[in-house]
This record gives structure tokens, sequence and C-alpha cells, in this order.
């Protein structure tokens, strides 16, 4: 039988890391995150699973160690909030550079700088588009709800492994401390030794047999001309995994007009704003995109075609509306309405949006 | 005749200042301190305890459980 549970977002994500049979978690405590840290320190799964868990003295030691797990073929992740998601920047594209599998889990909190520990949505760049130097991409998954925090734990690590690719849960400061139901996925035993060199032993430092080369975990490739290979090569992945991997959610486009583009936390503000919207007789749909990268352009365009307008909301001051933009390509109008520093917008506020910008303006 | 008067206590470590017990409760007892706490988060206090009417309104929307209620009976003057 299914086990129900009332967890916090960030509870649930160390909850079913452990379940999902994670080798190690690094990490370092950071508001609005913490609790996941706090959980698995609570949890105490290395008596249950021998799960590794490590505060590590910095975001920057923690990326590292995630590397150095993940150049060993076991499932290792890390999670922090903006702020220490910055610091893990040289570590993750030295991750993607090295073609090596991790879960990186980013709650995010009001910015620049220090910002504020209220949640906002205003990561979406540095998570979509780099962050990082270097031609990269992370694997970014949106949850919208707690239960989606605990699916998409599994689905990071399998993702990730199945591409060799880093893959990152973009969650923030509302879904993080959430309290909500919960389905716990069922237990699933860590990769024994045999299991990883089976898996993994093709790419990862499982120790040399004499049957293959050495399997050295780098990103350094100084002749340029292979570098460039590389690079192709990671083109063409990612190419791959925007084609098969795209996973997007739509709410009442069946009969819209008018349609709201948003992920995490600003598309549950918006399917309020969608009942509300609906008594006022305006017919507005939702488009929610589960997966940031890869972005569900084609399906944005196929809506570009039936409505007259859409509306991005989200906490930022406009970041995914240059991905909506570039899906319509001019075809409709696209606007953005967001609050941000760690202000979160009302339903009212996302109608009121809706009328002035798009349908009055 | 006796008058029954409520109090809270407040975990502030566990709070995490999403003041839902603010909107909930109907005498404008509890607000955010300007203090904050460990985590960072502005925590629920009572800022007008004499209007505290023990409803416990606020324990029940709490989503982290972190408040307690308590009723005293006061002697009216």
């Amino acid at each position: 039988m299914a086990e129900y549970k009332l967890m916090k977002g960030n509870e649930v994500i160390a909850e079913a890391a452990i379940r999902c049979g994670c080798d190690a978690y690094f990490g370092y405590p950071i508001t609005p995150q913490s609790e996941i840290l706090e959980t698995l320190t609570l949890r105490q799964p290395w008596l249950e699973t021998g799960m590794v868990v490590l505060q590590a003295e910095s975001e920057v030691a923690a990326i590292n160690m995630v590397y150095g797990g993940a150049a060993c073929g076991k499932k290792v992740m890390t999670s922090s909030s903006s702020p220490g998601i910055s610091l893990k920047q040289e570590g993750i594209t030295y991750l993607a550079g090295a073609e090596l599998p991790c879960l990186v889990v980013n709650v995010v909190r009001g910015g620049p700088g220090l910002g504020t520990i209220q949640p906002a949505q205003s990561d979406y760049f540095q998570a979509v588009k780099g962050g990082g130097h270097g031609d990269y991409k992370l694997i970014v998954l949106a949850p919208a709800s707690v239960q989606e925090m605990n699916d998409f734990v599994d689905l990071g690590f399998e993702l990730s492994f199945k591409y060799r690719n880093p893959a990152m849960i973009l969650s923030d400061g509302i879904i993080g401390q959430m309290m909500e139901k919960v389905k716990l996925s069922p237990v699933k035993p860590r990769w024994t030794d045999e299991e990883v060199i089976k898996l993994n032993g093709s790419w990862a430092t499982t120790g040399k047999t004499a049957d293959r080369p050495r399997n050295i975990a780098t990103s350094l490739e100084l002749d340029s001309a292979r570098q460039e290979q590389f690079n192709h090569k990671l083109q063409a992945k990612y190419k791959e995994i925007q084609e098969k991997e795209v996973r997007f959610e739509k709410i009442a486009c069946d009969d819209a007009e008018y349609l709201f583009v948003a992920y995490g936390s600003s598309s549950r503000i918006c399917q309020k704003a969608i009942d509300l919207a609906r008594e006022k007789g305006i017919k507005v749909g939702l488009l929610r995109p589960i997966t940031l990268f890869p972005y569900p352009t084609k399906a944005i365009q196929e809506m570009a075609e039936k409505v007259k307008g859409i509306l991005a909301v989200e906490m930022s001051a406009g970041q995914m509306v240059e991905d909506v933009r570039l899906a319509v390509n001019g075809k409709v109008k696209v606007e953005h309405f967001g609050r941000f520093g760690g202000m979160i917008p009302s339903p009212n506020e996302v109608v009121k949006a809706l009328e002035d910008l798009i349908i009055k303006g | 005749m006796a008058k029954v008067k409520g109090a809270i206590k407040v975990d502030v470590e566990k709070c995490k200042g999403c003041g839902l017990c603010v909107v909930a409760c109907p005498s404008k007892v509890i607000d955010l301190a300007r203090e904050v706490n460990g985590k960072g988060y502005n925590y629920a206090y009572m800022a007008n305890p004499d209007a505290c009417i023990g409803c416990a309104n606020c324990a029940i929307v709490c989503p982290d459980s972190v408040i307690e209620v308590y009723k005293v009976k006061a002697e009216m003057a």
C-alpha cells in the first residue's frame, strides 16, 4: 500500500533521496533549503542504506565532492539556494564538461546578491542558459507541488544517468517550505559495487581492468580540434534531450482564448487566477513547462496559433518570457507579469495584469 | 463572572513567517516580529496579548504546528 504523509517540500527531497537509492549527499545550510540537510541528518540514512550525508565546509567544497562521487559512477546530489548555487557554478560546468551525472537542487530565493530569504524565480537564466562558462546545458525540472519535489528526485537521477549530464531541480522558497500531502515513492536499494560497474563501468572510475583502457573523468582537452569534436558530441546530446525529454502540462487550454505560461509556484497561482478569470467570462488556460531545459517550445508554438495573447507569469523581472517570445516568434502578443525580490503575486493581481496588458493593451 | 482569556506560545525556531495565523486570528492578536529567528524568518508573536480569546484558529491553520494555545480564567474586575 502506498504511504502518504504530510511533509514540507524540503523534507520530501531528503526522504525521496533516501528512497531512490542515493549514494551520497553533500551540502551546506542556507535558508530556505536548510531542511534538506536537517532532515537527512535526522533520518540518519547511513545506518539504514549506507548513504553518505556530509555537511561540507562550503558550497564550493560540496559541489566538488559531488564531482568526485559522480566520477565513481555513484548517485550523488547536493542542494542549496540561490547564492549557494552561484558558488557551485564552477563545479557544475566541470561536471557538465566531464559528462558526469548528478542532481542539484536549487530552492530559489530573491536576489541579486544575498537578496532575501523569501521565494523568487529569478534563477531561471542561471539554471537554463548556463550559469557557468562554456556551451553546456543542465536538465532542469521545475516542480509545482510537494508531490513533484518527491517524484523529480528519482526522475532527475534517471535522466542524468541516461544522458550523463547534471540535472537540476529548480524549486523555490514556496514549494520548499510548503506542507502538502505526498505519496512517498517505493524504496529502491542502492546500487551494489557490481551494479555500478555493470551500469557505469564504461565511463566511471570503478577500477581499471585488463580488458579496457583507463577511465578518466576530466573536462580538460588542450587539443582544440578534439575539444571542438567533444562540443559537437555535447550539442548532439542536448539536441537528443530536446527531442525526447520535453515535459509540460496544459490546464484549461481546450477552449482558451488567452494563455498563461508559468512554471513552479507561479503556475499554482495561475491556476487560481484561471478560476477567477473564468468567473468574469475570460477564457484563459495555462501551459506549465515541467522541464525548463528542454523547453516546451513546440507546445507554446501550437498554442500561439489558437490564442489571442500570452501572459508569462514569473516571480522575476522577466526571464522565462524571453523563451516564450522566441517560441511565439511574433505571432501573438506576449507580455510578462511578475513580482520579485521575495514578493509573491496574488491571483487577483495576475487576472488584472491579464486584463491590462493583454486584453486591453 | 469569569472571562476566558487566551495566550499562545510560538516555537520561534520552527516558524517560517508565512503569516497564515496573522490572517486567521479574529481579534488581531498576532503579528510577525521585526526580529528574525535562526533561519532568518520574521516569526509570529503576540503583538496584542490582551485581546487573545484562546480560540485556537491560529494553531489549527499553522502548517508547521508551531503554535500552542493556552486558556486562563481571568476574573472580571
